[in-house]
């Protein structure tokens, strides 16, 4: 276990001003089994109007319009975890997991998908030890694509990166999601925060029926206790982060930079 | 009435048809083109013992897809207990997974279905489609029917016929009954819609506003409708004719510029209405369509009343084999397609076409169904002077409120083509209007 503080800054600014703009963030982590928020501050900026709810997929989630004439718009989120490294999430309730064994647009397979599945190892296996056997699938997968940024976009298919041989953690993670769906194993899509300083972390979550084993096909290791997740869907797009509309089609830059360290004092 | 008679008669309401706008839009070429949309005089008609069955049998299935698109938001049991495989469901386009665990007021999804039937040439019915998601097409009968009443008002003093200008009360009555406190409201894509003529002809009669998406506002989790003074007052329904995808740039497609934003989130919150309710197209896929009859038993344990058109589905092994055994007497369907694109007849193809079509079938069996063709009836149509046999479906609908509602009356589509079996407007048919007689004597006229 690892008591965790987190900040999550997101930083969009447009090249001229916006209004009516709409937004629905998706990037406060939650208490789940694995987890315990024990303080979380979260502070969004111009102010808005709107509310709160849980999605589809169980995600925390807050939405709004903000009316006025605006060139920035800013979230900061920042608290303190407790996070238990040596445990799954429940699959529940277990007639939602249908859904997961599923291709979406995001993680249908292709050639250069098929390629890796032929290196794919035990395949007769992973129906009865899915955690064992995937760990040997994520060597491949980790071995098989270079990680290299600002090469694919958040839109781009795992066939597509896989074809590239290159991605970041949302390739590596469809990816993997795409491999597992092609024998019929249900899989999700995870946004989480990783120890240390730099972008949101995306990986997968794959299920023998009761439980939700995570792994890291980007970093190749299990999800331990330095991980804290934020949402889960079918992939990215059931995930995404911060979802905007508004008027005006100015130039945008979102930056995104992620603090999480282990708690100094009490 | 005389030939000369007809002629007139035909020529004057198609005129006055033409002159309220009845038409519809279709893209072609990429380019949006309306054309007219033709009344044949020659009405449709069914009888008194006839519509009682039809009625019945409509309204059980309505019920049963009803409880299908709530268990498979809920709790799955018709999966569960393996009577439909699972794939069917979530490969399916109608599949929303914004939508699980959503329930709407009432526990309705189908408020508003059209069914669409066959009469075989022994008197029998067959289902061959549910269309759920947005079926369109009822105002054309209502209009025509007002129309032709003051173009020849002796042929209606002459038949008993049941009214159909009703089906306004009746989908108001839809409305009102999922109403969560507020106006009602008919969202519109707007102008360039395929069925705008509708849009605006059920808006007068139900008395909703007509509203395109821009009139529409989410504010402290309720749906306003912003007036042109900039007046704001609360909405409790809206029956949408904007495709689920569309509906709501923040939770489906976000390119849509006709949707609402958050709409859908204060719909989940039971703020707001939706007619009919998002992504109830699950049980309008045409390979659902298949397990229909199964549903009836399953969930309301009854025997079903309405027959589907015998129908294969090529997941099934053994069904594959037939459909490849017997082709030519099949048709087959995409069910990913509507508007009669994805429908061909296998005696019609080459034999080159043949063998691509089962390739195709052999690599993607989940997206095909094959059906028996079914050889059903023709109806007379009046055509240059002449009344000529034509093929003709029925598009039934059913409202639900309290208790389901079947309209009595239909849209009847017809082919141009005699030798064709495709009566779908878009592929340049025409429609009648469909009279329900008060009793089941043969009426005296046309
Ligand atoms: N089994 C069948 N036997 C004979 N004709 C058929 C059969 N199935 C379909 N057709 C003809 O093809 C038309 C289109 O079929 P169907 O309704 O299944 O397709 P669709 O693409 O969903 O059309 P739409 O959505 O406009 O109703 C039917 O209205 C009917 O005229
Ligand atoms: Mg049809």
């Amino acid at each position: 276990m690892l008591r965790l503080d987190y900040q999550y800054n997101m930083q969009l600014s447009f090249a001229k001003p916006v209004n009516r703009h709409h937004f629905t963030l998706r990037c406060f982590p939650a208490d789940n089994e694995r987890q315990k928020i024990t303080y979380q501050d979260i502070n969004i900026t111009p102010s808005y109007v709107g509310g709160e709810e849980t999605d589809s997929f169980g995600n925390h989630c807050i939405y709004g319009l903000i009316e006025g004439e605006h060139t920035d718009f800013n979230v900061n989120v920042s608290g303190k975890a407790y996070v238990y490294g040596d445990v799954f999430l429940p699959v529940e309730p277990s007639h939602r997991i249908g859904m997961f064994r599923y291709h979406t647009g995001l993680t249908d397979m292709g050639p250069s998908l098929y390629e890796i599945y032929e290196k794919l190892p035990y395949k007769d296996d992973i129906r009865n030890d899915v955690q064992k056997v995937a760990l040997q699938w994520m060597n491949i997968i980790y071995d098989s694509i270079k990680y290299v940024q600002g090469i694919t976009q958040i839109n781009t298919s795992a066939e597509e990166a896989a074809a590239l041989s290159m991605g970041v953690c949302q390739d590596y993670a469809h990816i993997f999601l795409a491999l597992l769906r092609h024998e019929h194993i249900p899989c999700r899509y995870v946004v989480g925060m990783m120890m240390g300083e730099g972008a949101s972390h995306a990986w997968i979550e794959v299920s023998d029926g009761e439980k939700w084993i995570a792994l890291d096909p980007t970093n190749n290791c299990p999800v331990d206790d330095r991980y804290i997740n934020i949402s889960h869907g079918r992939d990215a797009k059931d995930c995404t982060i911060n979802q905007g509309f508004f008027y005006g089609l100015p130039e945008q830059l979102q930056e995104i930079h992620v603090v999480v360290e282990e708690s100094s004092n009490d | 009435m005389n030939k000369e008679g007809m002629n007139s008669y035909s020529d004057t309401v198609n005129e006055l048809l033409a002159r309220y706008g009845v038409r519809f839009g279709i893209y072609k070429n990429g380019t949006f083109k309306e054309q007219l949309f033709p009344l044949d005089i020659i009405p449709r008609k069914i009888g008194q013992k006839e519509v009682e069955y039809l009625e019945k049998g409509l309204k059980q299935r309505v019920m049963a897809l009803n409880e299908f698109i709530k268990d498979i938001y809920g709790e799955k049991k018709i999966i569960r207990n393996n009577v439909i495989p699972e794939e069917f469901v979530y490969m399916g386009s109608g599949y929303l997974a914004q939508c699980e665990g959503v329930c709407p007021a009432k526990e309705i999804y189908t408020h508003i279905s059209g069914i669409d039937l066959v009469q075989a040439k022994d008197g029998q019915w067959f289902v061959l489609e549910d269309n759920l998601r947005i079926p369109s097409g009822a105002s054309y009968p209502m209009i025509a029917r007002d129309i032709c009443r003051k173009s020849s008002p002796a042929i209606f003093e002459k038949n008993a016929i049941y009214e159909n200008r009703n089906y306004a009360k009746m989908l108001r009555k839809a409305m009102d009954h999922v109403n969560v406190g507020g106006h009602t409201v008919i969202l519109t894509p707007g102008r360039y819609n395929a069925a705008y003529f509708e849009h605006s002809y059920l808006a007068e009669h139900t008395g909703a506003h007509l509203v395109t998406g821009n009139e529409l506002v989410v504010e402290n989790d309720h749906l306003y409708f912003v007036d042109y003074s900039g007046r704001k007052e609360k909405v409790g329904a809206v029956y949408r004719r904007i495709s689920d995808e569309y509906l709501d740039p923040m939770n489906f497609n976000s390119e849509s510029v006709i949707g609402i934003p958050h709409i859908y989130d204060i719909y989940r919150k039971g703020n707001v209405s939706l007619m009919n309710a998002p992504g109830n197209g699950v049980a309008d896929d045409k390979g659902i369509y298949y397990f229909v009859p199964e549903m009836i038993s399953y969930y309301l344990d009854e025997e079903p009343i309405l027959h589907n058109a015998p129908t294969y589905l090529p997941f099934y092994e053994k069904d594959m084999k037939y459909v490849i055994e017997n082709f030519d007497d099949l048709v087959l369907k995409d069910v990913a397609e509507a508007g009669g694109y994805g429908v061909v007849f296998g005696q019609g193809m080459t034999k080159d076409e043949k063998e691509r079509f089962i390739s195709m079938l052999k690599k993607e069996p989940r997206r095909f169904i094959a059906q028996e063709v079914i050889d059903f009836r023709d109806i007379d149509i009046f055509e240059d002077g002449e009344k000529v046999p034509r093929k003709a479906d029925l598009r039934a609908f059913v409202l639900m409120a309290e208790e389901p509602m079947v309209w009595k009356s239909g849209l009847t589509r017809f082919s141009r083509n005699p030798d064709s079996f495709i009566v779908n407007s878009s592929q340049g048919g025409g429609f009648k209007d469909t009279w329900v007689l008060e009793n089941d004597l043969s009426p005296t006229i046309l």
